[in-house]
């Protein structure tokens, strides 16, 4: 609009100018407005070609309708594979960039029919396993359908089954993909490589700087960092419903269920049958059944007709033993079994092995020592053998089930190594849900510790008590370790007391102002703590003794992973009620202490502000109330450890509040603190707290010992 | 012609208008792509057909032929199947032999041997040696010339360790023999048969070494972010808010944000930048040390012990070809991952690399370890403190087992102990003694060790609990030998002379549950620096703090029997035997190594504290007892190469210990007597 009426202001101004122009101007002028009129027309009524290409893709179409290539004779072969290629020399890490989610964007090719110059196909257009394991891709997070933005490519042309397809013509139809550039940043997925009669461990088609997700690589073979080991999928994980079973030792002790093993390797498993008596069972093909069975589903020993997999339920170890490839499906049906995978593959580059711990799930036997199996597999104990069950059939369910597993751990390897510092964690690849859920890693896990000299920042909460604020000031200040006292000034109806009012200190005071009034302020990370150590102070706390301090500052150097405080808390399950309760009387133990006088590290307020579970910040800035507790139950949950309660201090008296401390009032502050432990336990989902019968006392505390010898003679008491 | 002419541009202006109008618009949508339609990113198509699809393989392909499986190709390189012969490596023995010296020995050479023939490995054999060492010279003067010893075998189960860069290319055949060097290149590594070993300083310490100097879990918040590794050696410093980029030769940086520290031998940051080009440079163990976390930069050379360590967890390694994305990571990482990081790196600097004996015997540890097979370390034990130099396989391959991994694992202790009653040369069954422990609701089982000359006597009294008596034979250090009867994961070790209450034992037990990796007792000892002799001593008066417990009464893991016996130079052992007093010093050497901790004192009553002997029961002379102390003390961190003990000024005391309130509410009120 506004243009328009510029326009117009200009419009008759320009008039005058004209008359001396040429007639033919005007008719050129106005030839060139109608075409342009024309054109636009035709550009918005034309369909677009974007719009058009994807109502293609949407609909559903046919394999047989895809388009077809032919790739002449002599179009270019790439390079055999680069031995030597890593991801820094051979992977173009520019093209995945900066990307905050620190995600690869992979492309797929869109999928054609390639076949040479006399029409005869290059190989089977697409099978039903690479099918699935393209949608997957397409369905995940690493799918762009943008290829200037993708960061790895996949090719549609199917190269899972050597066997399926001609190698020279399948090389030059990669190489003729828009951005193949020798290979740079292709991912090629195979599980079958090699053909006869030498069958080698990689695929044999030459793919340049392609990197290969393949299943049955040698250490000969894998370019370790770069090439990706993936199991070979086994069809029967989706045929087979097979209900999982628990661990434990079975009617087998070890089990062979393969078929077609070389003659020699069945003598050496024949003979250990023949020594071992039942528990070793030795199975082969069904070669007296009726037609139309499926022979696949079954096995048999002499006479003896099994249901596989579902025989591999029955043993506790299973047999996986190299054919004439390295790679076998028969491992992904073991560990489906929960059956632990003997692997008998001398130089075997086992699936996912760059993130997968395969010694806790499976036992590596060298080929030579294959008549030992046996005796090498009795000295496991049982408890390992349960946990390489559990653990054999957490990786099926995790890395093996589907085709879709296998694609998306591919990519996850891919993208750890790409963005190395947004990778996952040996326990997020390894350790099964079970653990996942009851193990603890304690934050502050190294043994250290906190020199002395490091003292610690006492931070006073306040809201407008300030005579009983500059008494805690001057008493705190006492304390040798002091290093910088913080105020948090959560009144924001008044301004702090002049600089001139506060008391002179030895060290650094800081006032903090805050936005609003909430408790969590007193628990906010401020950049102004620069110690580790940080004593959480109410500031009516005026009983506790510079060498109660002191001393609590000593013990939380010893423990600096807890929470050290005075006066301690328990909580118990009242069976009555069936709810926990919250205990202040004179108990034997202790589970939590009060943050009214507190010492603990920093990054215990980093955490209580940026990553306290569920709504519980919300819920105790809005109670007014629990936030001691909240922090109790954040450090035993994260470090799975009790608090240290120091010295014999039970309360904190505070002389100002005797008057209102009243049995009601304080039978309601007590229902009202039973309450923010059921809630902070319902939303924890557990009970983190951990109960305790000791304290901590200085070494000599009341012994019989000069008082002026004793480095804390002056503990206060109850 | 002048209405023909303004009305023609009139509709000339119209026209344009509509054009206007029509075109930008569409054009814009055109030109402007950034805001386009939400529209569905166009995935792979729903073939109408997937059913028809056929699987990537048949039946047949599955089960292949009965072909010859031919040994896979492999070009005259090694790998573990192919080139180690473990035949020569039955049981749990792995057994290593060390080449003596050819021409003179140097010093390095030397404590080398000395170092193994005291430890577990050692055998004086070459025949029924596992690993065959042989340790290349550093003499620059003689070239690498290496001379081929007569059991080479083409260099079968033969290990060459190599603590220094070849300064010039091997020149005996390698064959098949493992080859451990520094920074090995990673085009001719060979993983999981060679052995990647870390750049180590000329003067790097024999034994024991620098502690790592973390001294705060979390960094300091005006520390710099960036250290960066400087070709010449040292550390360049950059400024905490350096939003330019760092590296030399990329970008150009603001000189008022950086400070160049020159000579810098340790870098005060959060991170250490380390280029992946220079294998000689001897960053990566200073940042390691100094608790800066490395981030390496396209390392060109296999990182150290790489098979067993999972550097994940301490390092960063990044692409060089992306600076500035990894400083803008770097940036943003969330505190916990940084702490995690930094105390990970202090932890590995501390088990495997601040001494030249951690490093070699950490590569033996590797070797062994591909021996065990399935019961070889798992890899939470290489990984998380104290690290797997310290934590036995042969002990047992499952975590929780050990007194370190309980949190980590999710698993609990078993709640009972036993009590293990040493009756050296003098003493008289401890009667009242087992009565009073075994009378704890805690106790399993009662052990005597019988050290005695006399019979143990035919009649024991009535005990709830089992009672057996083991033999003893006589020696002081057999209180720690890894007594299969030991059933629990809590020894509670006692003395004959010892006397405590049932009370006293509950609570040290229920106190020792909450440390189970710590020692819990009763009575105390304090290590001191004597100024007028120059060397360690220890005392046993009262005092404000303490680093030791008396194990004549003392509850710990039984995994320290274990590491007492099976980990501990020959050399100390025989010291603790010769010198009885010492063993108790000993045992707190080595808890206080694993741990990096202080014991714990639970209190005790009061007479008990006086009528202590100073010396274990069995010595002949009490008196000469200081003195020898002393020497012990010396002796053993001689022989640890440090001074691990910590001091701590605590005691744990029941909550409502001596506090005035009614004897009745308190549940240990027999620990106020006396």
């Amino acid at each position: 609009m506004c243009a328009s009426v510029k326009y117009n202001i200009r419009g008759p101004a320009l008039i005058p100018r004209m008359k001396t122009k040429h007639r033919i101007y005007y008719i050129t002028l106005f030839s060139i407005v109608l075409l342009g009129l024309i054109a636009t027309g035709m550009f918005q009524f034309w369909p677009h070609s974007i719009e058009s290409s994807s109502d293609w893709n949407v609909e559903k179409r046919s394999i047989r309708d895809v388009p077809v290539v032919h790739l002449p004779a002599d179009s270019p072969v790439p390079e055999r594979g680069d031995l030597s290629c890593r991801m820094h020399t051979c992977f173009d890490v520019y093209r995945c960039g900066f990307n905050p989610k620190n995600k690869i964007k992979v492309y797929i090719y869109a999928l054609k029919k390639y076949v040479d110059d006399l029409g005869v196909p290059v190989g089977n257009t697409i099978s039903r396993e690479y099918n699935e394991l393209l949608t997957a891709i397409s369905d995940s997070d690493y799918y762009t359908d943008d290829i200037s933005r993708a960061c790895l490519f996949v090719p549609s042309i199917d190269v899972l089954n050597q066997n399926t397809l001609r190698i020279k013509e399948t090389a030059q139809a990669l190489a003729q993909l828009s951005r193949w550039d020798r290979g740079t940043n292709h991912l090629l997925f195979n599980m079958l490589p090699g053909g006869p009669p030498d069958y080698n461990t990689a695929l044999d088609v030459p793919r340049d700087r392609a990197l290969l997700a393949g299943g049955g690589f040698s250490t000969w073979t894998y370019r370790q960092g770069y090439d990706v080991s993936i199991p070979v999928y086994s069809p029967l994980s989706a045929e087979v419903n097979l209900p999982e079973k628990g661990p434990g030792l079975r009617q087998y002790f070890l089990l062979s269920s393969q078929m077609g093993l070389h003659a020699e390797y069945r003598e050496d498993l024949e003979a250990l049958q023949a020594k071992h008596g039942n528990s070793v069972l030795v199975l082969d093909k069904c070669t007296n059944l009726s037609e139309g069975v499926v022979s696949i589903r079954k096995r048999c020993h002499k006479h003896q007709v099994f249901d596989y997999p579902q025989v591999l339920q029955e043993a506790t170890f299973c047999v996986v033993l190299r054919g004439a490839r390295l790679g076998q499906a028969v491992l992904s049906d073991v560990l489906r079994a929960g059956c632990v995978p003997v692997i008998i593959a001398d130089s075997y580059v086992l699936p996912f092995s760059e993130v997968l711990d395969w010694k806790r799930a499976s036992v590596m036997v060298p080929e030579d020592k294959m008549s030992e199996v046996y005796s090498i597999l009795q000295s496991t104990p049982q408890r390992q053998i349960e946990e390489m069950q559990r653990q054999a059939r957490w990786f099926w369910e995790a890395y093996f089930q589907s085709i879709k597993a296998i694609a998306l751990a591919t990519l996850q390897i891919i993208n750890d190594r790409i963005y190395p510092y947004a990778a996952i964690s040996y326990e997020d690849w390894n350790d099964p849900p079970a653990v996942k859920w009851s193990s603890v890693s304690n934050p502050l896990f190294l043994p250290l510790i906190p020199p002395q000299s490091q003292g610690f920042t006492a931070i006073v909460l306040t809201y407008d008590r300030v005579e009983s604020l500059f008494r805690v000031i001057t008493e705190v200040s006492k304390v040798p370790s002091l290093s910088k006292l913080l105020v948090v000034w959560n009144n924001q109806n008044k301004n702090p007391p002049e600089e001139s009012l506060w008391p002179k200190i030895r060290v650094p005071l800081k006032v903090v102002r805050t936005a609003e009034n909430k408790l969590s302020n007193r628990f906010f990370p401020y950049d102004e703590i620069e110690t580790e150590a940080v004593l959480a102070i109410d500031d009516d706390i005026i009983m506790l003794t510079s060498d109660e301090l002191q001393f609590g500052y000593e013990v939380w150097r010893e423990f600096p992973d807890r929470l050290v405080g005075y006066p301690g808390r328990l909580h118990l399950w009242d069976h009555e009620m069936s709810k926990w309760k919250y205990e202040s009387e004179w108990t034997n133990e202790v589970s939590m202490v009060l943050t009214g006088a507190a010492f603990y590290h920093k990054y215990f307020n980093y955490l209580y502000t940026y990553k306290m579970p569920g709504d519980i910040k919300n819920w105790v800035d809005a109670h007014m109330n629990c936030e001691d507790i909240a922090m109790n139950f954040l450090v035993a949950n994260i470090t799975g450890k009790a608090v240290i309660k120091v010295t014999p201090r039970k309360k904190f008296k505070c002389p100002e509040c005797t008057a209102i401390d009243g049995l009601s009032l304080d039978q309601t502050h007590m229902v009202e603190r039973s309450e923010c432990i059921n809630k902070f336990a319902s939303v924890f989902g557990t009970m983190p707290l951990k109960v305790v019968e000791h304290r901590a006392d200085p070494v000599l505390y009341k012994d019989d010992f000069p008082e002026k010898l004793k480095s804390f003679p002056n503990i206060g008491s109850l | 012609m002048q209405l023909w002419r303004r009305k023609s541009l009139w509709l000339a202006l119209s026209a344009s208008w509509l054009l206007i109008l029509l075109g930008v618009f569409p054009l814009l949508r055109v030109a402007v792509p950034t805001k386009p339609q939400p529209r569905a990113p166009l995935g792979w198509p729903q073939w109408l057909d997937t059913e028809l699809l056929q699987g990537f393989s048949q039946p047949e392909d599955l089960l292949e032929d009965d072909t010859q499986p031919s040994p896979v190709p492999h070009k005259g390189s090694c790998d573990w199947g192919t080139c180690f012969d473990t035949s020569k490596c039955r049981g749990s023995d792995f057994k290593v032999f060390v080449y003596p010296a050819a021409g003179p020995i140097s010093e390095m050479h030397c404590r080398l041997l000395a170092s193994l023939e005291g430890s577990r490995y050692h055998t004086s054999s070459p025949t029924e040696a596992c690993l065959l060492l042989l340790l290349s010279s550093n003499n620059h003067a003689r070239g690498c010339s290496m001379t081929v010893p007569l059991e080479w075998n083409g260099g079968r189960n033969h290990l060459l360790l190599h603590l220094h860069p070849a300064p010039c290319p091997w020149t005996v055949q390698l064959g098949q023999a493992i080859v451990a060097e520094a920074n090995p290149p990673v085009n001719t590594f060979r993983p999981g048969f060679d052995v990647a070993l870390p750049l180590l300083p000329d003067n790097h310490p024999f034994r024991g070494g620098a502690p790592g100097q973390l001294q705060r879990h979390s960094p300091h918040p005006r520390v710099a972010l960036l250290a960066l590794a400087q070709e010449r050696g040292g550390w360049h410093i950059a400024g905490t808010n350096s939003s330019a980029c760092p590296w030399a030769g990329h970008c150009e940086q603001d000189p008022g944000s950086k400070q160049t520290q020159p000579g810098t031998a340790i870098p005060n940051a959060t991170f250490c930048l380390i280029p992946g080009r220079h294998p000689g440079a001897l960053h990566f163990l200073q940042a390691l040390q100094a608790g800066c976390i490395p981030v390496l930069l396209s390392p060109e050379w296999e990182l150290p012990f790489s098979e067993v360590i999972d550097w994940t967890k301490a390092a960063i390694i990044a692409d060089e070809r992306l600076p500035l994305q990894v400083l803008a990571a770097l940036q943003e990482m969330p505190p916990s991952k940084v702490l995690a990081l930094r105390q990970q790196t202090q932890f590995l600097w501390d088990a495997y690399f601040s001494s030249v004996e951690k490093v070699i015997y950490t590569t033996l540890e590797i070797i062994q370890d591909r021996i065990l097979g399935a019961s070889a370390h798992p890899s939470q034990l290489w990984n998380s403190p104290p690290g797997a130099l310290l934590a036995l396989p042969t002990f047992s391959t499952n975590p929780s087992d050990f007194p370190f991994y309980h949190l980590q694992q999710g698993s609990h202790l078993v709640g009972r102990f036993s009590a293990l009653i040493w009756v050296g040369a003098l003493s008289q069954p401890p009667l009242k003694l087992i009565q009073a422990v075994a009378g704890s609701q805690y106790c399993a089982q009662v052990l005597i060790l019988w050290s005695s000359e006399r019979p143990p006597p035919l009649k024991w009294p009535e005990t709830a609990v089992p009672l057996t008596v083991i033999d003893g034979h006589g020696k002081v250090s057999a209180r720690f030998f890894p007594y299969s009867a030991i059933s629990t994961d809590a020894v509670l070790s006692l003395d004959a002379h010892s006397s405590l209450s049932t009370s006293e034992v509950d609570f040290a037990f229920v106190v020792w549950q909450s440390f189970p990796e710590r020692m819990v007792g009763f009575l105390t000892w304090s290590h001191f620096w004597d100024e007028a002799r120059g060397d360690w001593g220890y005392t046993a008066e009262k005092a404000n703090e303490f680093s030791m417990v008396h194990t004549s009464a003392a509850f710990y893991h039984r995994y320290y029997h274990t590491l007492f016996t099976h980990s501990l130079p020959k050399a100390l052992r025989t010291l603790a035997d010769e010198t009885p007093t010492c063993v108790d010093v000993l045992m707190n050497f080595l808890v206080a190594a694993v741990t990096k901790l202080p014991p714990i004192k639970v209190p005790c009553r009061k007479q008990q504290q006086e009528a202590r002997p100073l010396v274990a029961p069995g010595a002949a002379k009490p008196k000469l007892a200081p003195l020898a102390g002393r020497d012990c003390i010396s002796q053993v961190a001689a022989g640890f190469g440090h001074m691990p003990l910590v001091s701590s000024r605590l005691r744990l005391d029941p909550v409502l210990f001596k506090d005035p309130v009614s004897v009745l509410r308190k549940k240990y009120r027999h620990l106020e007597k006396g």
